[in-house]
């Protein structure tokens, strides 16, 4: 019995870790209505990023956040600017691929000038796990969470409480009815992508010490976060948080009753099933996926 | 993404120079002379190789072509029905000794399966919904033939018997491979250019361009779009079977991966979406280009080619989002226009 | 005359909003009747629920003595209902002529004959001369022709036109009105909402009118111009009938 506690509590706060480099991704969903195929592609260059300040700086990355965050927010800016926003009024199909073939670019520019090999952050705060209760869990997994939770709190207020969060819901409402009232919609599309990437950069600085970084990491992480963000709702960040845990626990369970290998498939499973049977997941606004996008 | 719509009326005689939507043009022809020498003529083993694979990758662009570029259902999948019909063929023909011949057909039966089933469970799924799901599909594929070590041989991969025989599907000469392709490539061309001038063809137009306005014509939405990745998988899969029986190996890792699945969108898309000439540009680009990068840079071509493909496809679908196949057209109406 | 089309006290809600409040009407084979009314008033969900593309929440419709049973849109074209779009739907990828040609190919097996099919029905409505166009290039009120176009070419027993006049010119007017008129006599029975009241006045010897979801009047369009609940209806908007 208390296996299966320690297993979802361990699963929950992976969970939100997942949940925290998903959240860029259903934000950049809700409010410019694409998917960014390059997701994984920004985790994999912020985790880099963080490992390096580590390597050459001695910086551990939690410090590191300070340098990593504004760089992929200014990341984000470059590739919006390229890429994104001239993909914008043409048919969604160009930016599909376009984004994925910046996916594909990063991954084999890192392949080719890093190496292959897995690279790690040494421990930094002893190796040793914390009792939590009646649980135990690394303190690295502990403060992903809290920053996981802290990061929604944070965004969910920034939304209600500023102008900006409300042109930015206003924008998600109704993009055409908003410029009308005045919001600069383009200013609030490049700075919602420029945000998720830098909420990726976060996220990253908070898993390096969890994960191993290589060159095609990005895949791995950033099918989860496409889960993650069906499965909570294509928009929602509280859905996001959710369906991260929601994953963190799915996988924990059947890694540890099944097999490793077959925690990826099952969760590619409940994405599957999401889709049949409510695609606009937990806490996402019904009819969404059926929609899609409007060209 | 088609080229500019078809001309009704030409200046020159009955044929056509550039490909057009139900006919056959001069370009076509010429190329069709072309791929007969590459066949006949007496190149380098590697040279060979080139061809074979390019020929190969034709028709596998091709195939993506009717779901992806006619249909409108992009995805990012179809190493999965590649896979299938490659282990389908192969496991058959290794354990119950049943030819290729044969085995390719079961392959691909059971790839369309996979597909109809896919396409009905998503039925709902527009836009990158629709496209992730086909991600998800084919990890599901590959992590299924990963683990399932005892049918597959899992990681470790499956090999195929090198004794050549015709009831093998295993050849000596490598021009036996090139006509083998060639053939299967001439056969989806085919298929591909009929569907295009097709009835059916314009149904999965309408649908793809605008599925409300096309359901209001009498078009069934779903059951055109299921027929068209049907098809797809179908012809992808015996691919599959035939790429089997020339590389001799199949691993999951290899077979049914995401960069496998990310070439077959890239091809089309690259040549020109949703014509029938455009795959077949896409894959006689890139794949030549593919082989001789990776003999000049050797390992470091690993990341070199993706790369500059990678690059390459944003740049395009930024500034020519109709491919090569597109701008051949528009080039060919800017002289029509400029001749008095 | 035989009945062609009957609407069952038909509802359809969405959430707390009733878009259809309980619609009752017959429309007879050969007629021409008009359909106003406000903004709002649910004219477009009608002819949703008639075409198949929403299902209704209660009530039926009964198209040539047969319920439809929530049917699908593409079920009612293959039945013999066309329907017009208000924002005009065009194949972004397909001429002018292939986009009617695919409406004709419900009939006309191969393309050819489509397109020959399509290519009258275009000299019909006025488009002749934009056979080859990309539809990207042409205006609003080209667009809606086309959408005239597609319906017809269906060989439908009964048309749905939703606001085909919008951003035509006067002399355009007339020729689209002509073209209404004699729909009947080609054995083709028209619903047609309307915003250019004075084409429609004139035109439709029967007209109904629709309010906040419910069927307010039914009748000569000379006897609707003096019903106090559709001017009331229409309190505020401009009514000139010629």
């Amino acid at each position: 019995m208390t296996t299966v506690g320690q297993l979802v509590f361990s699963g929950m706060l992976i969970g939100g870790i997942y949940a925290l480099m998903s959240i860029g991704l259903t934000l950049i969903f809700g409010v410019l209505r694409i998917v960014n195929f390059a997701h994984g592609e920004f985790l994999m260059i912020a985790m880099y990023g963080a490992w390096a300040m580590t390597r050459y700086l001695g910086l551990n990355p939690y410090y590191s956040i300070v340098a990593i965050v504004p760089a992929m927010f200014l990341f984000g800016v470059v590739v919006h600017r390229l890429i994104v926003m001239p993909a914008l009024d043409k048919p969604h199909l160009v930016v599909v691929f376009a984004t994925m073939g910046l996916s594909i670019l990063m991954q084999n520019v890192a392949l080719m000038v890093l190496s292959a090999d897995l690279q790690d952050v040494p421990p930094i705060l002893g190796g040793r796990s914390f009792t939590f209760g009646p649980f135990y869990a690394k303190p690295e997994l502990l403060i992903g969470f809290a920053v996981a939770v802290a990061c929604t709190l944070g965004l969910r207020f920034m939304l209600q409480a500023t102008y900006l969060g409300k042109a930015i819901r206003a924008t998600v409402q109704d993009g055409e009815a908003a410029q009308l009232m005045g919001v600069p919609v383009p200013r609030i599309f490049l700075i919602t992508f420029a945000a998720g990437s830098a909420l990726v950069g976060l996220s990253a600085c908070v898993m390096m010490p969890l994960f191993s970084v290589f060159p095609t990491v990005g895949l791995n992480f950033v099918l989860i976060a496409f889960v993650i963000v069906v499965l909570g709702g294509m928009g929602s960040i509280e859905g996001a948080l959710l369906g991260g845990i929601c994953i963190g626990i799915v996988q924990s369970l059947s890694s540890y009753y099944i097999a490793p290998a077959f925690g990826q498939m099952f969760f590619f499973m409940l994405f599957l099933l999401v889709m049949i049977f409510r695609p606009a997941g937990l806490l996402g606004r019904k009819g969404e996926a059926t929609l899609g996008i409007n060209d | 993404m088609d080229a500019a719509p078809p001309r009704a009326k030409q200046r020159s005689g009955r044929w056509r120079l550039l490909p057009e939507r139900g006919t056959v043009s001069l370009f076509e022809l010429v190329l069709l002379a072309v791929c007969v020498a590459l066949v006949a003529a007496p190149l380098p083993q590697y040279l060979q190789d080139v061809v074979i694979q390019t020929f190969l990758w034709a028709g596998l662009a091709l195939a993506w072509n009717i779901a992806g570029g006619f249909a409108g259902l992009i995805s990012f999948g179809h190493a999965a029905f590649f896979g299938i019909g490659a282990y389908t063929s192969s496991i058959l023909a290794a354990n119950y000794g049943l030819t290729p011949w044969i085995g390719l057909w079961i392959g691909g039966v059971l790839s369309t399966a996979f597909g109809a089933v896919l396409t009905l469970v998503c039925a709902r799924l527009r836009g990158p919904f629709f496209i992730l799901s086909t991600l998800a599909a084919a990890e599901v594929v590959r992590i299924a033939a990963l683990n399932w070590a005892t049918l597959t041989g899992g990681a470790e991969g499956f090999s195929i018997l090198p004794i050549a025989s015709i009831a093998n599907m295993v050849f000596e000469s490598k021009t036996t491979y090139a006509a083998l392709m060639l053939g299967y490539f001439l056969l989806i061309y085919a298929i591909t250019k009929t569907v295009e001038g097709s009835r059916y063809g314009y149904y999965l137009f309408a649908a793809r361009d605008d599925e409300e306005a096309a359901s209001a014509a009498g078009v069934n939405p779903l059951l055109a779009r299921t027929g068209a990745m049907s098809l797809s998988a179908f012809l992808a899969g015996i691919g599959g079977s035939l790429f089997a029986q020339y590389f001799l190996f199949l691993d999951p890792t290899h077979v049914i991966s995401p960069e496998l699945s990310f070439q077959f969108a890239l091809l089309p898309a690259l040549g020109g979406l949703g014509t029938a000439i455009g795959p077949v540009l896409g894959s006689f680009v890139i794949t030549p280009l593919s082989e001789m990068l990776r003999s000049y840079f050797g390992g470091a071509a690993a990341g070199l080619h993706l790369a500059i493909y990678g690059g390459v496809l944003v740049v395009v679908m930024l500034y020519i989002p109709s491919g090569i196949a597109g701008a051949l057209q528009r080039l060919a109406e800017h002289r029509r226009k400029g001749t008095p | 005359m035989t009945t062609l089309l009957e609407v069952r006290n038909l509802i359809r809600t969405f959430g707390a909003l009733n878009a259809v409040a309980g619609v009752s009407f017959s429309v007879r084979q050969g007629e021409l009747v008009g359909l106003i009314g406000p903004n709002g008033a649910g004219k477009s969900t009608l002819y949703n629920l008639i075409a198949g593309a929403i299902a209704p929440t209660s009530g039926e419709v009964v198209f040539k003595d047969r319920p439809v049973g929530g049917w699908k849109p593409y079920q009612a074209a293959r039945a013999g209902v066309a329907r017009t779009f208000q924002i005009p739907k065009p194949y972004r990828h397909l001429s002018v002529l292939e986009n009617v040609a695919l409406s004709a190919m419900l009939h006309d097996r191969s393309v050819a004959a489509a397109c020959e099919s399509a290519q009258a029905i275009l000299a019909d409505v006025g488009l002749a001369d934009y056979v080859d166009a990309p539809v990207g290039n042409l205006t609003v009120g080209l667009l809606k022709r086309l959408e005239v176009a597609r319906a017809l070419a269906l060989r439908p027993s009964l048309v749905l036109f939703d606001e085909i006049m919008a951003g035509l010119t006067p002399s355009e007017v007339k020729g689209m009105t002509s073209l209404v008129a004699g729909l009947p006599a080609r054995g083709i029975t028209v619903i047609w909402v309307e915003h250019v009241l004075y084409a429609i006045m004139k035109t439709a010897p029967r007209i109904m009118v629709l309010h906040r979801g419910e069927l307010i009047a039914d009748g000569a369009p000379e006897v609707l111009v003096k019903d106090p609940a559709v001017i009331k209806a229409y309190l505020g908007e401009e009514t000139s009938v010629a």
